[in-house]
């Protein structure tokens, strides 16, 4: 009885649930790593992490590996992912001409561009999608048609 | 020993300083105050005052640093989760994201060389829309410093979250494909999350949209810094 008791709680300790994400993120970097070696070994000009995505989501759609092996550590990353971005970014100490009038009209590149991406991309979409709709009511009117018929 | 004693000490004072930034946002949503940015100035401000320089702090950094890699492999989780959508609307969704992720590098690139912009920044400006450690990732393959980048990345998602609405609404984009494929091919990460307030399936969309951007982007961003012979 005791020693189910001691399992329940290592099971259910935040202790076990730290090792579980550590192992995880271990998974996670394995698939980083067999990407970074694809990527030197063969002339692909894709990203080796990029390559290390690809294969993980073919191995879940495949089945290979279960979701549970992969979730809690991926979850836990993508939820801090903001406070891995922190060290890249404090490099813009290496440039104070940032914040100056040039520093200004790129932050005003880097904003018109944006929007123009945003117009461009979510206007061609909704066309698309409706487009599509309207092919498929189509399909749906000729078939009630030919039934009728 | 001393080396790592550093490094030990940067990585807890950054993890330290950015759950503290989190717990401050948590209390006052406001987008001026999002972690990352009042983390990292907090940071550059505590490096000067102490003059510690760059390639100091990296000593510890370059380990959080290191953790990018499997954050865009776990990106691969939310894409699998969300794969019922992707394939429902695959043909609206490619194609869109595809015209999102061109016009985000082209008009980025012309309109820099309207002014004149030197030709290093212009390559840190064309992964701009893409998520943070993608981004960085191809900031490196195209040669460029990522901090510079990720300055753009963040100029992009904040004009997403602050003046996407507006835009999308004076241009009737009302349907959930399009403010999804907008909001996550032109401000990824920052726009996913603005698009939950639209309801479940705008987010998912810009989810998908974020991701495949980013698959796409570290295909496409050097041959488009290739085609304009930057």
């Amino acid at each position: 009885m005791k020693k189910e008791a001691v399992v329940l709680y290592l099971k259910n300790s935040s202790i076990m649930k730290g090792l579980q994400i550590i192992y995880q993120i271990a998974i996670l970097y394995a698939f980083t790593w067999i990407g970074n070696v694809i990527h030197h070994i063969f002339p692909i000009p894709i990203p080796g992490s990029i390559i290390g995505l690809i294969l993980l989501l073919i191995c879940l759609s495949l089945k290979i590996i279960p979701l549970k092996i992969i979730e809690n550590g991926a979850n836990f990353l993508l939820a801090y992912l903001p406070l891995l971005f922190i060290p890249a970014m404090i490099g813009i100490m290496n440039y104070p001409s940032l914040f100056s009038i040039s520093g200004a009209i790129l932050c005003l590149i880097g904003i018109v561009s944006t929007i123009v991406t945003m117009l461009v991309s979510g206007t061609a979409s909704q066309f698309l999608e409706k487009k599509t709709l309207k092919r498929k009511d189509n399909k749906k009117c000729s078939s009630h048609l030919s039934q009728s018929l | 020993m001393q080396q790592s004693l550093i490094a030990i000490i940067v990585i807890l004072g950054t993890v330290v300083v950015y759950l503290a930034m989190a717990k401050i946002y948590a209390r006052l949503p406001n987008p001026i105050l999002i972690p990352v940015l009042t983390a990292t100035t907090l940071i550059i401000l505590l490096l000067l005052l102490t003059n510690i320089s760059y390639d100091e702090y990296m000593i510890g950094g370059k380990w959080i640093n290191s953790l990018l890699g499997p954050a865009v492999v776990a990106l691969a989780y939310p894409l699998y989760k969300n794969r019922h959508i992707l394939i429902s609307y695959i043909y609206p969704i490619i194609v869109g994201v595809l015209i999102g992720l061109f016009s985000g590098m082209i008009s980025g690139i012309l309109i820099a060389k309207v002014f004149g912009i030197n030709r290093d920044l212009i390559l840190s400006i064309i992964p701009k829309s893409i998520t943070t450690p993608v981004a960085i990732q191809i900031a490196t393959d195209l040669g460029v410093e990522p901090s510079m980048t990720m300055v753009f990345v963040m100029i992009a998602g904040f004009s997403g979250v602050i003046l996407g609405p507006l835009f999308l609404k004076w241009s009737r984009i009302n349907s959930s494909i399009g403010r999804g494929i907008a909001l996550g091919s032109a401000s990824h990460a920052l726009g996913t999350s603005k698009a939950f307030e639209y309801g479940e399936l705008t987010a998912s969309i810009s989810s998908v949209s974020m991701t495949l951007c980013a698959v796409l982007g570290s295909i496409f961003g050097p041959i488009i810094a290739w085609a304009f012979h930057i």
